[in-house]
């Protein structure tokens, strides 16, 4: 059986870089970034929005890209791990790698675009603030308290330069 | 999992809405923040032949003070109801609510209107509409109605809502109150195993001239403790009217049994949550708070 589906034309910018692509409207975001841009840093575990692993940056705040149909992204503005890419870490990678901030590293590039947008959003949190923050990413490995070493630092860090870093 | 095909459509304005929806007889899905309709959408428990996106439509994520009322937009998201400078003094109980919701990503998308259709029984933003007295406004191409949040939600995940009727904006009534809440959650963030808001306000005796206590997680849906309410108005809250109150309320409730707790459990912590709602709106009275 050929069923043919019509197609969403979707046009994105990602990591500042605009992406169009026709996709079927039943894409999710996630997949989108994975698949049809190649851009594999984002993780998939549950699909159903509850790992967090998927986390990305739309329109800089912080978002579940399992739950979001690609052409809803439309029009918009993706964040995503792979932005942190330069010639030197980034200074929250910095601080994850400084605090041990991972193990296996599959949390890693939600927990990171999590902390990336309360740096830029720059307001203070204590710690129960802070672990409340990041608790929409799971992670089955450090027990979280290097992961909010991490953050903390880094928070501590972006405080001064009015969170530009 | 990935969801079977639909067509996409994108609302431009709620009349837009109104007509696909319309358009496709019941068979269509409203798309606000997709915190709920994506996961059942990725998971096929819903298979609909159109998602009808209303993410675009201008002006219905406003929140309004009109005279003693505050109307809020249905797709005004968690985040924005969390942070809104006139929630935080005029309805100072939904900003304290809506962090019992989700996590900061769920926030980020979530709506007000959403949480409302989607009408678990454990949700924060039915509760509170209960607890506050709210109206929900609803609209089709036939016209809009305004329906009591005590009379909107008809069961787990069942509302009053006709398939071709959309959930526009919720008014909220603004007096001069006390509130509190308390919830009690695998962790900060689930789902509430149960959940008790109360809103009172307070009398120039130190008395209270009238108490609304409303609970999540302990029947089909929120559900308004009526008696336990008639009770508590007119009283200081003394210790053996909260107690009575909370049997009251327990009497009211039919918990369930999930994954999350046993029915038994449930009642265990119905008069345990009444009285620690109750006692803190106390502290926050002689505190002068809220
Ligand atoms: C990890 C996770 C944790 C969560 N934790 C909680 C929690 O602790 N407490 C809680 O209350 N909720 C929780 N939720 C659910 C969340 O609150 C959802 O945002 C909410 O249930 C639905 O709102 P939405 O805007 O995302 O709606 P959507 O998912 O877009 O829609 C939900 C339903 O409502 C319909 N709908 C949407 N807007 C309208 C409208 N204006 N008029 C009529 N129908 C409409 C849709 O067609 C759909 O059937 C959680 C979700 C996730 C993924
Ligand atoms: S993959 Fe688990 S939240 Fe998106
Ligand atoms: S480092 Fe392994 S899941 Fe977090």
């Amino acid at each position: 059986m050929t069923e043919t589906i019509e197609t969403v034309r979707v046009s994105v910018k990602v990591n500042g870089e605009e992406a169009v692509r026709d996709v079927e409207p039943r894409r999710q975001l996630v997949d989108f970034l994975r698949h049809d841009l190649g851009l594999t840093g984002t993780h998939v575990g549950c699909e159903q929005g509850v790992c967090g692993m998927c986390t990305v940056l739309f329109d800089g705040e912080p978002i579940k890209s399992c739950l979001m149909l690609a052409p809803q992204a439309d029009g918009h503005e993706i964040t995503t791990v792979e932005s942190l890419n330069g010639e030197e870490l980034h200074p929250l990678q910095r601080a994850f790698k400084e605090h041990h901030g991972l193990q296996c590293g599959y949390c890693t590039p939600a927990m990171l675009m999590t902390a990336l947008a309360l740096g830029r959003r720059g307001v203070p949190l204590d710690r129960e603030q802070l672990e409340e923050e990041l608790a929409g990413v799971l992670c089955r490995c450090t027990g979280y308290q290097k992961i909010y070493d991490a953050v903390e630092s880094y928070l501590a860090e972006t405080a001064g330069s009015g969170g530009t870093a | 999992m990935k969801p079977a095909p639909f067509v996409y459509e994108r609302a431009g304005s709620v009349e837009e809405a109104l007509a696909m929806l319309q358009r496709y007889e019941g068979d269509a899905r409203l798309l606000a923040g997709g915190q709920s309709l994506v996961p059942l959408l990725n998971m096929r428990l819903l298979m609909p032949s159109a998602v009808i996106d209303v993410n675009d439509v201008p002006g219905l994520d406003e929140i309004r003070e009109e005279g003693d009322e505050v109307a809020i937009g249905a797709l005004t998201r968690y985040s924005r109801i969390e942070w809104s400078p006139t929630l935080v003094s005029r309805l100072p109980l939904l900003t304290e609510t809506v962090r019992y919701v989700g996590d900061r990503q769920v926030r980020t998308r979530g709506t007000l209107g959403g949480s409302l259709a989607h009408a678990d029984p454990t949700g924060e933003m039915p509760l509170a509409a209960i607890a506050l007295g709210a109206t929900v406004v609803v609209q089709s191409q036939a016209g809009r109605r305004a329906v009591p949040a005590e009379e909107f939600f008809l069961g787990p995940y069942y509302t009053v809502l006709e398939p071709e009727e959309m959930v526009v904006e919720v008014r909220f009534p603004v007096r001069r109150t006390v509130s509190a809440i308390a919830e009690h959650a695998r962790r900060h963030g689930d789902f509430a195993v149960i959940s008790v808001a109360a809103v009172g306000e307070p009398n120039g005796d130190g008395g209270w001239k009238s108490v609304r206590v409303a609970l999540g997680g302990v029947a089909d849906t929120p559900i308004l403790a009526v008696e336990a309410s008639a009770l508590l108005s007119g009283t200081s809250l003394e210790p053996d009217v909260v107690a009575r109150a909370g049997e009251m309320a327990l009497a009211a409730a039919d918990p369930p049994t999930d994954v999350r707790a046993s029915a038994d459990y449930r009642r265990h912590l119905i008069p345990i949550y009444v009285r620690r709602t109750l006692e803190l709106l106390q502290t926050r009275r002689s505190e002068g708070a809220r």
